[in-house]
Formats: C-alpha cells, structure tokens, sequence
C-alpha cells in the first residue's frame, strides 16, 4: 500500500465522517420539523396549561331598585379568607387561632385544611371584622381575596320578592333568580402567568361586565307599610301564613307584595324553607266568597240579572242534583246587591244555575284564574280551575261560591283590579324595566302587559257600586276609609283538613280584596291571612287590615280625598303631615306608619348601615322620588295619573342634580356622574386583580398596559371623572 | 524543523462562525437568566470566550508536533489529576468532579484530559504509520481511552466518560479499523452493554437514560426535563414565541447551560433553530476540511479527534434536548454558559488552528 493510497483512503475516511455527521444533522432537522411546525399546536396548549392558571373576575352584580331608585339589593366587596396550607407550618395551632375568630369547630377546620393542602376556604363572604382581625394575626399561607357580598340594605323588605344569592353569586328566589343571568353579568376572567416554582405573573384578558340593574314597580313605602300591617295582623290572629298584595289597577303594577313569615335575605344561611315561599304566587287556596264576585259579575254582564232583581235565598237552604247546601245564615228575599253584601250562598249558587256551566266558565278564565298571570316571580302557580268537563253535577253551586276552585292570591288582586279598572284585565308586573349597568336612568318608562276586557264599563260600575254596598251596609264594615270611599269583598273558606279530606271546622283562609277610592281607584289591596286563630271571617279579620293599608297608601300617594272626613280628624290628619315631614329628615321608614305606631318602639327592620345619603339630602317624603321616577307609557285615559307616585307633583322641590351615590366600604353602585362626577382612586402599587376590583368598585373602566405592579395611571387620583370613565394603567415590575 | 508560521494561515472564517454561534450563546445566556439568581451570567460568560480566545492563540503558537512528542508525560499527569480528584475531590451534588485550587478556583481535570487524549490518540496511530491495525494495536489504543474514561465513570460523571469514546471510535476509524475488527468492537459492546445496564449504572442513571423515550410516563419526576425540553421547542413554533415562556418562567431546567438549545429554540423559533444547526454543520464541516489540508497523519488525527469531540457534544446535546437522547449532561459547545466547557473548546479550536497554520511546509 503506497502512502498515496493510504492518504487517500484517509481522506475517503474522513469523507465518511462528515456523511454520517451530515445525516445526525438532517435527523435533528427532521425532528425540529415535527416538533416546532407539526406538534406546534400541542406543545403551545401544553405550555400554556402549565404557564397560566385562569382565574374568574366575578362580575359587580345589579342592583335592584324600587320605583323610586331606592337599592333594595346591591352588591358589596368583602374580603374572603382563605388559606394554602401547605405554607403553613403549625396548622393545628394556625386553625385553632383562625377557628376561634371565625367561630368555627377548630378540628373541623383542622380536617379540612389538612386534607386540601393547596386551597381551602377559612371564611368566605363573612364580616369585615372577621377578615380585619384575621390580617391583624399576619399568618403565613393565609390570604384574602375580594368577594362580591350581596346586600339587602333594608333587611327583611320586600324578601320574598327580591330573593337572595347563594354563595357563588347565584340568585336563588324571586327576582334574584328570575334575573339571574342580567343581574349577574358575565364574568372576567384573568390569566394568570405562573412560574415553575408557582409564583404569580398577572396580566389580563377580558374584564367583567358588570350585570344590568332590575327597577321593581315596588315602592318601598308602600311594601313597608303592608309589611308593618301584615306584622300587625299576625300579631293579633295568630294566623299561620299572611299575604297582602298592593296593586295599580290600571297599570296592573304591583306596588307591594308582603308575606309571613319572612326572611332576612342578608342572613340566607338561616333561612328556614317555609319562610321563603311566595305566598302571593305559589298558594292555591280555595278563595271563598270573594269568588262570587265572578259569578255575579257574568251574570249581569250576560244581562241574566239586575242588581236589584230579588232572589229568594231560600231560608239558607238549596238542593242541588240532589245535594243541600246550607248558607251560613238564613235569607229571605234578597235583591243581587244584598246577596254580595250579605254573601249568601244560596242567592249566588241560584244566580250561576241561570248563567249555566260553560257560560260560567268562560268567566273564570277571562278574569285570569287557572292559568299564571306571567308575573316575574318564579314559582307562580296556575292555581285549579277545572274544565266543565270535569265538573260534577255540584260544581257549579260549589264554585259560585268559590269551592271546588283553587286561586292564588295575585289571582286574586287581578279579579278585583278587573273591576276597579272598568272591567279590563291588566296582567300584574312586578319588575318595570331593566337598565343599563352602572347608569342612571332618569326614567325607566313602564309598559303594561297584556290586557283584556271581561266586563263592559257598565257592568263593572255596578260591580264597584255593589262592592261598595259590602263596605257600607254588609260583612265588610271594617274596611271603611276615612276621607276615601272604598269598595271590597270578603271571603272565609273554610280549608280542606288534608287528614280527613273534609272541610275542616277550625282552619280558615279569611280574605278581603279591595280598591280605594270608588271612582278612578288608585290602588287594589288583596289580603289574605292563612288560619287565623280566634275570630276568622274575612270581615272580622282581613277587613281591618285592609283598611289600615289602603288608608296609609292613599294618603302617601297623595290620593285626594273623595269623602269628607270627620272634623276632629281633620285636625289630627294635618298633625300628621307635619310629623310626617319631622320624620322624612331621618327615619324615612316610619312615613308611611300611622301616627300612633310611629312614636312607639314597634319593631322596625333593622337599618343596615348602608348609607342612605340622597334620602337624608331630600328634604321631604316627596323629594327622593323622582330620583327614579316609574312613568306608565300608557295611561287609561279613564284614569288621572294616579297620584304622585308616577308623576312628581309639581309642588315637591325637583331632585337635587345628580349626586354620585358613593356607597359604604368599598361598595359600588355609582348612580350618577353628572355633576361632580368619581373621584378617581390611586391605582399605585396594585396588582392587577386588585385594580381590576378598585375599578370595578369606582365603576371606572380600567385600561391595563404591561405586566406587574401598578405604576403609573392617567387621569391622576383625587380627580374627578364621569362613571364610566377609562382610567389607564401602567404596570411594570 | 524548522516552518514558517503566520496568522495569515490562521482560519479566520472558522474563528468568525465560532464568534457567532458564541455571540447567540451569550445573547441566550443573558435572556435565560434575566431575573433569576444567575443574571449577569452572560457577563462571565464573555470574560470566558475572551480568555478562550487569547488560549486558543497561543496554543496555536506551539508547534503541534513539539507536543505530540510530550504526549506520554502529558497523559500521566492527566491520569494523575484524575487519581487526586478521586482522591481528594470535592464532594458536590454526590459526585466527585472537582478540585479545590488554591485561590478559590476549581479545578474540572475531566475537561482537559479530553484535550490530552485527542493528542494522545493522534500521537498513537500517526506513530503506527501505515500498517494494518493489529489486534494488539487495537487493544492499546482501546485502553489509551478506557483508563481515563473508567475513572470518570467512577467520579461518578456519565456524560463527561461518554465524551471520551468518539476520541477512541475516530481514531480507530482513521487509523484504519478493519471490518472485522470493527465487528468485534460491536460485538463486544452487544455483550458488555446488559452488564454494564445491571451492574454498572446506578437505578436513576438507567431511568434517566430511558426516560427520554417517553417523557410523559413520569412527567413530573424522571421525564420532567425533557418533557419541558419538547414543551419549550414545540411551543417556539416557526417564528419563536415571546410572551409567557418555559425559559423566563423556570420550567426550562438549567436553561443557560445543558438547555440552551431549548431555550433558544422556544425564543426563536424552528428559523432560528435551524440557522444555529447550520452554524454548527458548515462549522464541523470547515474543521473536517481543515484537516484534509493537514500536512501529515498525525495532523489528520489531531483535527478529527477535534472534531469527534465537538460533533458528539453538539449532536448529542441537540438530540438530548429534541427527545432523541437521554439526559446525559453534556453542555452545547461554544453556547452553554460555564467556564471549563468555553475554554476546552477554545484550546481544541487553538489546536486546529495550529495544523492549519503549518498545512504548507512539508
């Protein structure tokens, strides 16, 4: 072999090694093909999964207003505390110590911590105090974390209609639930970037959006005061549930909806189940006498009958196929008006056999009963309303008299309303309108539903005339008003014993439902009291209260007077228009009480300390209405405006301009900007999510730029800006 | 013997494309330890290739021959540091690797005997001139490598002995390995290999040998660095990705040193990967020319032991950080942060230089 050769075979040798190194280098390209273009979308869900943890912005809930642009619910920040505890070195001293703040069982919290080591919850949504005492202690692997608390500033009003929220900001029950998805608003979220070692890097995605606010027809006057008459009323019958509704005739808005027991909804843990029912839309109850209101109505408006057409009642006896039904008094003759006053059985189960089944029938579907009024409640039952073809060969004498058939209490205010309303059926609201987040609506404009005629003008004026025969000269004596004329029905069912299945003898549903005054009614009340105790007659009982509310309402509404007062009331009537405008400076839930329960120590709900600026601002009753004035887009022309409620009397001081309703702590609902605007917050030294909540809280929109801490923002803080405003953010580390 | 040296030889193209792969290191290293406890570590790093540069031009001073001739004493000292860090070596992460030199500095012989050994290599088979390799050659030549590389392996440090067998497997190739010798050689490594699996390597060394094939069996224990390895290149995509990544966010492990090619990956994308394995081939390639322009066999032999060394750092280390190698620990050569892998690479390159430079006088 010749050196030649052998270099060549070297250099060949070596040509081989950069083959095979060439080949390795193709291979390595090859796979950063797969890896880098192919597997790109895998490997980026991967990094990103393990790279940030998503975290939920709750959105600032709405607020429920009353008509008036009173909060009844709102929403508050507070802090959550919770603890990571495996940062924790001594946990069973640290949750001994947590424990005895938060009053909870110490080796409970012991378990619970100790089998969750990355996350678990040491209060949530509690007091202030509880998490400020728990900062105090300055633990390690406790943290804090904003949550949204819902508030119900005026405690138990209105809590069967407003509903409360779970923990997790869910509305469970009345409008709270109906609403929900408006109310809550959708969600933000924020990315989280998280480091290897599991330290946190913000920055953001999408920011909450606040949830809209509901405006109720309620006014919160007029609920507290059929609250505080509903009180009343248990007190003295001892009766086991209690509704009284308070309606607009005309607009079929619901002004006030009470029921007992009640509920505080700012305390929902201890809510007991029977508390939270909605009386006024989910009890079927059979409705007694005042259900002959619908039979005589039909009857006269299908000219079968005249109110003075005299029946003869027979001695308080009638066969029917063969069956006797006994009156609860004994009539002679009595004329249609006199059989409603006097509600004789008999004179109204001859009165249905000459209008006949289907006829009958017809009736009670056109005034409303067995299907839903389609009020935003839920919950609302249909109540029982038979089709004739199930109707046995009694029903008829049965249901003239309101057995056999199962109402509820709205169902209830609807058939009154229809009469007061000249004989057109307005479906009942409870909600008028929904509103933008976070503006103020200066008016919300309220649209009645749908409405029917079931009687003719003529028809329901003899109606009105007869029920007011009730008030004046039959079993409703007690709800005479004084300076209002007032018309009304009572009834007294006796209830079914689900026992024996019979008619009991003891538990009765005792009603009144009426409307004041005769002509042009401004209000429908309907009570209802559930087995009174003692004395039970709709007359005796539901009567009294019925007139207790109507006259506090009407003289609120500033309803004039269509019936002279007596004179030594006339004094004490102006006495208590001073005091009232005594009391609206600082205790406005004592206006609508009447003068002698104002004074005395009755138990009030207990004001949460939610700050009611604009009502101390407003110089009378009358000054904080308009703030949130409801105005119906269609009046009857029947019908005046009904009073100051809809429309401000041009008396009353116009609203002051537009105040910035800064709530307590770091509360939230900003109503207005117009004037002095939002103060602006230091954003400096926050993280993210802190800002992302401080905006929130402000209702500014905030404008995040870079990553870290803030470190700069535009405009400056302590400056004055409209709601809404974009504030910019700069971040850096 | 006398020749004729100027710096007009010197491969100035070659130092230029080391330059650049070096200047990507250190711009890699600063964005992998931006904000972490080992900032400022590009800042060393420089301070390193400055020094790797001035060793590299005064290694090439010296005639390569002048130190072939003092291989053996060279090669005894080299066992010998070996010994006294055996010996007396600091103890660091359960393994012997170091040792304490007076003024601070630590001392990593296992680096620089690879540098001894390509000269010994070189100076074994250049010396057999051209006759057939025997197996008696065959065996000296093996245990040339093997004394040393079995003294790493006992330190113990895995990935430093394995760097010592291109050393052995380039100079068998070159100085003329015949087939059937070379059939003996895979033969015997078949049959050494379930030995050395059970008896040799401890548990966690086999897993980490193994786990690379699938990562995510163990993702959070044995198959976690490379699972975030692939994570890290996967999610580069074409372009390379700048916000939230595995490298700034410490998913990445020791991202300035054994995964920096991950690193860059994940910053700069499958373009940027590929222009840094360009790089690295027209690099290998240049040396490979360099040393068929070499004056003599030796020379040859000292150049492609160089290159042995360097393609297996970089292919292995590559592979390691694609998901085709295990973990092994070997540094990217020229881009990992640290200073006895710079200034190693450095010297090797001085070496090159020094055979180019004498190409001509024969």
């Amino acid at each position: 072999m010749t050196p030649n050769q052998s270099r060549n075979s070297k250099t060949s040798r070596v040509s081989y090694v950069a083959v095979i190194l060439l080949l390795w280098c193709a291979a390595i390209c090859a796979r950063l093909v797969y890896l880098q273009i192919f597997s790109y979308g895998t490997f980026a869900l991967k990094a990103r999964h393990q790279q940030q943890r998503t975290e939920a912005v709750s959105a600032q809930r709405g607020v429920i207003y009353d008509r008036a642009g009173h909060e009844l619910a709102m929403s508050v920040s507070v802090d959550s505390v919770f603890a990571i505890p495996s940062e924790i070195h001594d946990l069973p001293v640290t949750t001994a110590l947590l424990a005895r703040i938060t009053k909870a069982d110490p080796r409970e919290l012991f378990s619970r911590c100790n089998a969750s080591p990355n996350f678990c919850w040491i209060a949530r949504k509690g007091d202030a105090g509880i998490a400020d005492r728990v900062r105090a202690l300055h633990l390690r692997g406790v943290y804090f974390q904003k949550e949204p608390k819902r508030f119900y500033p005026k405690g138990e009003l209105g809590a069967q209609v407003l509903g409360y929220v779970g923990m997790d900001d869910a509305g469970l029950g009345g409008i709270e639930h109906q609403y929900d998805e408006k109310l809550h608003g959708v969600d933000g979220r924020v990315i989280v970037s998280v480091d290897a070692r599991r330290r946190w890097f913000g920055s953001v995605e999408k920011q909450p959006s606040p949830g809209e606010n509901v405006v109720l027809t309620i006014d919160e006057k007029v609920q507290y005061i059929a609250e505080h008459e509903l009180d009343a009323a248990m007190r003295e019958t001892h009766a086991e549930t209690g509704t009284i509704v308070v309606e607009n005739p005309h607009t079929g808005e619901i002004l006030a909806l009470a029921n007992r027991p009640t509920f505080n909804p700012n305390l929902s843990r201890e809510v007991a189940p029977q508390s939270l029912k909605n009386h006024a839309v989910s009890d079927v109850y059979e409705p007694g006498s005042t259900f002959k209101l619908v039979t005589i109505a039909a009857a006269l408006e299908e000219k079968l009958t005249r109110p003075d057409e005299v029946f003869d009642c027979q001695m308080g006896s009638i066969v029917i196929n063969g069956m006797r039904i006994r009156d609860h008094k004994a009539y002679g003759l009595l004329p249609v008006t006199k059989i409603l006053a006097n509600s004789s059985d008999v004179g109204a189960i001859k009165i249905a056999l000459r209008l006949g089944e289907d006829r009958f029938y017809k009736y009670i579907r056109a005034f409303g009963f067995g299907q839903p009024t389609g009020i935003e409640l839920p919950g609302e039952t249909r109540g029982l309303a038979k089709p004739v073809s199930r109707w046995s060969k009694v029903s008829i004498g049965a249901i003239a008299m309101g057995q056999e058939i199962g109402i509820t209490p709205i169902q209830l205010a609807g058939l009154v309303s229809t009469i007061a309303n000249d004989g057109v059926w307005v479906a009942p609201r409870i909600v008028a309108a929904t509103t933008e987040p976070q503006t103020t609506p200066r008016t919300v404009v309220f649209h009645p539903a749908a409405e029917r005629r079931v009687l003719s003008t003529m028809t329901a004026a003899e109606v009105k005339q007869m029920m007011q025969d009730v008030v004046l000269e039959g079993t409703g004596r007690k709800a005479i008003l004084e300076g209002y004329s007032s018309a009304g029905k009572t009834g007294t069912a006796q209830k079914v014993d689900p026992a024996t299945r019979a008619y009991s003898r003891t538990k009765y549903v005792a009603s009144f439902a009426g409307f004041a005054p005769i002509n042009n009614p401004a209000i429908t009340v309907a009570v209802i009291l559930d087995s009174p105790a003692g004395l039970h007659q709709g007359g005796q009982v539901s009567a009294p209260v019925f007139q207790r509310v109507s006259q506090q309402v009407l003289e609120y509404l500033h309803v004039a007077h269509d019936v002279d007062l007596p004179q030594n009331r006339q004094v004490l009537m102006t006495r208590r228009e001073t005091k009232q405008d005594d009391l609206a400076e600082n205790s406005p839930d004592h206006l609508g009480a009447s003068l002698e329960v104002a004074e005395d120590a009755s138990p009030t709900p207990v004001a949460a300390p939610v700050n009611l600026a604009h009502q101390t601002a407003g110089a009378t009753m009358g000054s904080d209405l308009p703030g949130l004035g409801v105005t119906p887009a269609s009046l009857r022309q029947s019908t005046a405006a009904p009073g100051p409620i809809l429309q401000p009397s041009s008396s009353l001081p116009s609203p002051p301009t537009h105040a910035a309703l800064a709530s307590d702590g770091g509360a939230t609902v900003v109503l207005d900007a117009g004037g002095g605007g939002i103060l602006v917050p230091s954003f400096i030294g926050k993280s993210l999510r802190q800002a992302i909540e401080t905006a929130e809280g402000s209702g500014l929109d905030l404008e995040a730029a870079g990553n870290g801490l803030a470190q700069g923002q535009q405009p400056p803080p302590g400056s004055h800006v409209p709601a809404g405003s974009k504030v910019m953010v700069h971040f850096g580390r | 013997m006398s020749r004729y040296v100027s710096f007009r030889d010197f491969d100035w193209l070659l130092l230029m494309f080391v330059l650049l792969i070096c200047g990507l290191g250190v711009m890699e290293i600063r964005s992998a330890t931006e904000h972490t406890k080992f900032a400022g570590a590009h800042i060393k790093q420089v301070y390193w290739i400055g020094g790797g540069i001035a060793g590299m031009f005064l290694l090439s001073l010296v005639n390569y021959q002048l130190l072939l001739d003092r291989v053996q004493w060279m090669y005894i000292i080299a066992v010998g540091s070996l010994t006294t860090v055996l010996v007396f070596g600091q103890k660091y992460l359960g393994a012997r690797r170091w040792v304490k030199m007076p003024g601070g500095l630590h001392f990593q012989p296992s680096e620089w005997v690879k540098l001894i050994l390509i000269l010994a290599v070189a100076k074994y088979f250049a010396d057999l001139q051209n006759r057939e390799l025997t197996w008696p050659d065959f065996f000296k030549a093996g245990a040339i490598v093997a004394v040393p590389m079995l003294m790493v392996l006992a330190q113990p440090d895995l990935g430093t002995a394995l760097t010592y067998l291109p050393i052995a497997l380039m100079g068998l190739f070159l100085g003329g390995v015949r087939l059937k010798q070379a059939l003996a050689v895979v033969l015997m490594a078949g049959l050494m290999m379930p030995i050395a699996w059970f008896k040799v390597l401890k548990p966690y060394q086999r897993e980490r040998l193994t786990s690379f094939m699938n990562p995510d069996a163990d993702s959070q224990g044995s198959g976690y660095q490379v699972n975030q390895s692939l994570i890290a290149v996967g999610s580069g995509g074409i372009w390379g990705s700048t916000e939230g990544s595995q490298t700034h966010l410490s998913f990445l492990p020791v991202p300035q040193t054994d995964f920096i090619f991950a690193a860059f990956a994940e910053e700069h994308g499958f373009v940027g990967a590929l222009g840094l394995m360009l790089l690295y081939f027209v690099l290998l390639m240049r040396l490979t020319q360099n040393a068929q322009t070499a004056p003599d066999r030796a020379g040859v032999m000292v150049v492609m032991g160089v290159v042995a060394v360097l393609s297996f750092h970089i292919l292995v280390n590559v592979g390691m950080v694609v998901g085709f190698m295990p973990v092994t620990g070997i540094p990217l050569p020229l881009m990992s942060y640290g200073g006895s892998s710079v200034l190693f690479m450095f010297l090797a390159l001085g070496m090159v230089m020094n055979v180019r430079m004498r190409r001509f006088v024969n």
